[in-house]
């Protein structure tokens, strides 16, 4: 059952679904598409899933060839293709509608561990043990940049709203906030004593970056960096936010802080969740997704049913729906969706 | 830490080049993230301007003609170009396919969509040696604008001084463009007036003499719509204030018309005209006397852009709104044919004469102290006070420890402004922001090795970094020292080439070589 601690009168909570199980290994990601027709899951058993909402039970497609465990996954925009990043040290672009490898992304040398489109899906950005963030061309698959992101591995790699601006997490306990066309150091977040990062996602508006470490605390940040900051980066895209400089840059204090799951191990995923309200999700590896208030910060929800650590967690774009992935003891992809009226 | 303030937003350097055939003329979408090149064999290409590829060819097998100028519609759906062959064809930019085309009598050297429609059919066309007119393109009618105010039967015909053409033909090119609703076109003729035209009644509704009476060579407007930039013959630049409202502008026209309504024709069109347009600045280099090609504004119309007209020369001179020149690029020894500045960022993109195109833009330097997260910048030495509890061993400060921060504070995760560099427009319309992708499919005997991959992603930087001594070692990836032309040979369409500029490969060694890494075998 899932449990509800100081549920709000409004709050409608959130039901298990579906239980999608086929994957051999731990799973390490779960995606759903932008226009919400797939969910996509990805494992260390060397294979990517996607599955079409509208029947979830059966695999819509399998992606095979990856040499070793994948990490991470995402779609374009137009849900059109697939990228995978793979412990063989390459990221591959699948075509989703007949489950084809399109390309094969090769430089890191070490792990991959994340990657994102940006949000024109022109380019890709993909974070690696070998401490670089690379930045690609999905046409033609080069190489466009090579970051000298952190000086340990790099465990989150997300663009802005406007594709303007990525954010990079790491190990080494930094978040750093790179201009994504000229690949420059805009802004280096710290904590005071910096644990580890496992996570680093922008906010929809890209106003504020969801933080996680891993201390056990997913943290809010503020984004602005004062303008005077990083008065040497021009670039127009970035004056609106040189128009905010009234807002002070808070150095990597946090705005507001998210605790009561566990995260002490595992690189674990947390998203925005602005269907129904606004919330900030979260795997744990107490084995459930906890969902906070986003403004109070209070759990409202912990969902049960997984039977080991939850890795990765994502929001569908337009339905109240969350996927989740877990770790290898369970192997289970499970969908949660709030009660109908 | 600011940038040197005697530095401007304006671009600096030759960043790159692109290279694809022979390029002939150049426009930015409206966001300028794609930037459409016409080239002298018919076709239109459109580059990601992000990632520096194709990422759309248009050839239309009737046109094997140089392409004379490219023209995006408003929102990006559609793009007008204009050939040697007199055609004009409009393109549906996503399905790739030709919407229409008409053959002119004359080669039009500029064509400009109607920017009052997001699927706009009506284009303003500027042919060689005829007047400007305004073609339907679905219907192919076309309706010639007048060039002087005898065109429409009132006044004297004053002779015309044709100081630029070979004597051939009766007309110079006459240019023309329209305001930034679409509802007046604003026409520079050969006698040096600007004549201020009705794009439905095609009446003239007011005239502005330029100083100078010289043959007016282009025409063309900021995007806000509140300046006016000229290029006459008389080698001068000049830029006007468009005293009228943007919406209302005919409106204005029409007011002013009637309150001049006692004076002849050709006064209260003149006065008229004193109403529309206030001389606000003349450009010129007084000393060398270049004639001027294809001057532009920048996207916020802080700057005012110019190329030398001279032959072998590729300069671009750059002045700021006040009048000041800031800049003078110098590229390399081809003639420049086309000029323009993106839309949102201090980059210049310039054609020249061989069809490469040329990116300009900052010479950036990497700002080291982004990289440390507590560092700060000091515009100048400081004597250091430290804090009275600063070496204690428990400082008071930190008992404290208070943020400051309100963690209860509501905070706003979903609205983002809206770009205010685009807010100037209504947004009715659906823009195309980007085109999607299409990733080239692997060739297959590419699958079975990294190395020929590998060779392909590296960038200059790559060739000092310690990851390619790293992969050298480990023994897996053995090709990391790639230079852009052994990157070219690569196999794959790579028509992207930085320019081997020794500051820019130094910088970006050291920029890989900043966070020290550690070997992870």
């Amino acid at each position: 059952m899932a449990s509800t601690t100081e549920a709000t009168d409004s709050y409608k909570p959130y039901r298990l679904k579906h239980t999608l199980s086929g994957h051999k290994r731990a799973i390490s990601s779960v995606k759903f598409s932008d226009d919400g027709r797939f969910l996509a899951s990805c494992s260390a058993d060397k294979t990517a899933r996607t599955y079409a909402l509208s029947s979830p039970e059966t695999p819509h497609n399998e992606f095979h060839g990856h040499e070793a465990g994948i990490s991470d996954l995402a779609f374009s925009s137009d849900g059109r293709f697939l990228a995978t990043a793979s412990d063989d040290r390459t990221v591959r672009l699948w075509d989703v509608a007949t489950g084809s490898l399109v390309k094969t992304l090769s430089g890191h040398t070490n792990y991959v561990f994340c990657l994102t489109f940006n949000p024109q899906s022109n380019m890709l950005a993909s974070g690696s043990f070998d401490e670089t963030v690379r930045i690609w061309d999905v046409k033609s698959g080069k190489c466009l940049k090579v970051l000298p992101a952190h000086s340990d591995p790099v465990t989150s790699v997300n663009f802005n709203l406007d594709g303007s601006m990525i954010v990079s997490s790491s190990y080494d306990g930094l978040c750093r906030i790179w201009d994504a066309s000229t690949g420059h150091c805009m802004k280096t977040l710290i904590d005071d004593d910096h644990p580890p990062v496992s996570f680093a996602k922008f906010s929809p508006n890209g106003k504020f970056i969801l933080v996680g470490t891993l201390d056990n605390t997913l943290i809010d940040n503020p984004s602005f960096p004062q303008f005077s900051h990083y008065g040497l980066i021009s670039d127009a895209c970035l004056s609106c936010f040189g128009r905010k400089a009234a807002l002070e840059f808070f150095y990597g204090k946090f705005l507001k802080t998210y605790t009561g799951h566990v995260n002490s191990k595992f690189c674990v995923s947390s998203t925005f969740s602005i269907t129904n309200g606004k919330y900030i999700v979260s795997g744990s590896e107490d084995n459930m997704v906890y969902l906070w208030e986003l403004q109070s910060r209070k759990i409202v929800q912990k969902l049960e049913g997984h039977t080991d650590a939850v890795i990765s967690v994502s929001c569908h774009p337009t339905e109240n729906t969350i996927a989740s992935g877990s770790l290898g003891n369970d192997k289970t992809v499970k969908i949660w969706s709030q009660e109908e009226d | 830490m600011h940038a040197d303030p005697l530095q401007g937003d304006f671009p600096e350097v030759i960043e790159e080049y692109l290279e694809h055939g022979v390029m002939k003329c150049v426009a930015f979408n409206r966001r300028g993230n794609l930037l459409a090149a016409g080239c002298s064999d018919g076709s239109c290409i459109i580059w990601d301007f992000e990632t520096r590829v194709i990422v759309k060819e248009f050839k239309d097998k009737e046109c094997a003609a140089a392409i004379t100028s490219v023209c995006w519609s408003k929102y990006g759906h559609r793009i007008l170009v204009s050939a040697a062959d007199k055609t004009l064809i409009l393109w549906d930019v996503v399905k790739g396919e030709r919407i229409a085309r008409t053959v002119l009598k004359q080669t039009s050297l500029q064509a400009r969509l109607h920017p009052g429609s997001s699927t706009p059919s009506t284009c303003l066309a500027c042919p060689l040696s005829s007047a400007p007119m305004i073609v339907d393109l679905l219907t192919e009618t076309t309706i010639l604008l007048p060039v002087s105010l005898s065109d429409t039967g009132n006044g004297a015909t004053p002779p015309l001084r044709n100081k630029f053409s070979d004597g051939s033909a009766p007309f110079t090119p006459t240019a023309a463009c329209f305001n930034k609703y679409g509802n007046l076109v604003y026409v520079g003729n050969s006698k040096g007036e600007i004549l201020i035209i009705d794009s439905i009644s095609i009446a003239i509704r007011a005239i502005v003499s330029v100083p100078g009476s010289a043959v007016i060579k282009n025409i063309v407007f900021n995007r806000s719509g509140q300046y006016l930039l000229t290029n006459s013959n008389d080698r001068i630049i000049r830029i006007y204030e468009n005293l009228l409202p943007l919406k209302g502008g005919l409106a204005a026209l029409d007011k002013a018309n009637h309150e001049f309504a006692e004076q002849d024709q050709v006064e209260k069109l003149k006065s008229t005209g004193s109403r529309s347009l206030a001389l606000f600045r003349e450009f010129q280099d007084s000393i060398t006397r270049v004639h001027w090609k294809a001057p532009c504004f920048s996207g916020d119309g802080e700057w005012v852009v110019g190329g030398s007209a001279s032959k072998g020369e590729h300069k671009i001179y750059i002045w700021d709104r006040a009048g000041h020149l800031v800049k003078i690029l110098e590229g390399p020894k081809e003639a420049l044919v086309d000029l323009t500045w993106h839309p949102v960022k201090p980059v210049v993109v310039s054609v020249s004469l061989t069809g490469l195109v040329y990116i300009w833009a900052k010479d950036y330097t990497e700002n080291w102290s982004a990289f440390a997260p507590d560092f700060k910048e000091l515009e100048e030495n400081e004597e250091y006070v430290e804090r009275e509890d600063e070496f204690d061993l428990v400082p008071e400060t930190e008992k404290v420890k208070d943020s400051g921060i309100n963690e209860d504070e509501d905070i706003d995760i979903l609205n983002a402004e809206g770009d205010s560099a685009f807010s100037d427009s209504d947004m009715s319309q659906e823009e195309i922001r980007f085109l999607p992708p299409d990733p080239c499919p692997d060739v297959p005997e590419m699958e079975d090795g990294l190395v020929v991959n590998t060779s392909k992603d590296g960038e200059i930087s790559e060739s000092e970094s310690p990851f390619s001594e790293e992969a050298g070692q480990n023994g897996h990836l053995t090709n990391h020292e790639s230079s852009p032309l052994e990157e070219d040979t690569g196999g794959m369409r790579l028509k992207r080439k930085r320019m081997p500029s020794e500051k820019f490969m130094d910088f970006e060694t050291e920029d890989i070589k900043m966070p020290p890494s550690k070997s992870k075998p």
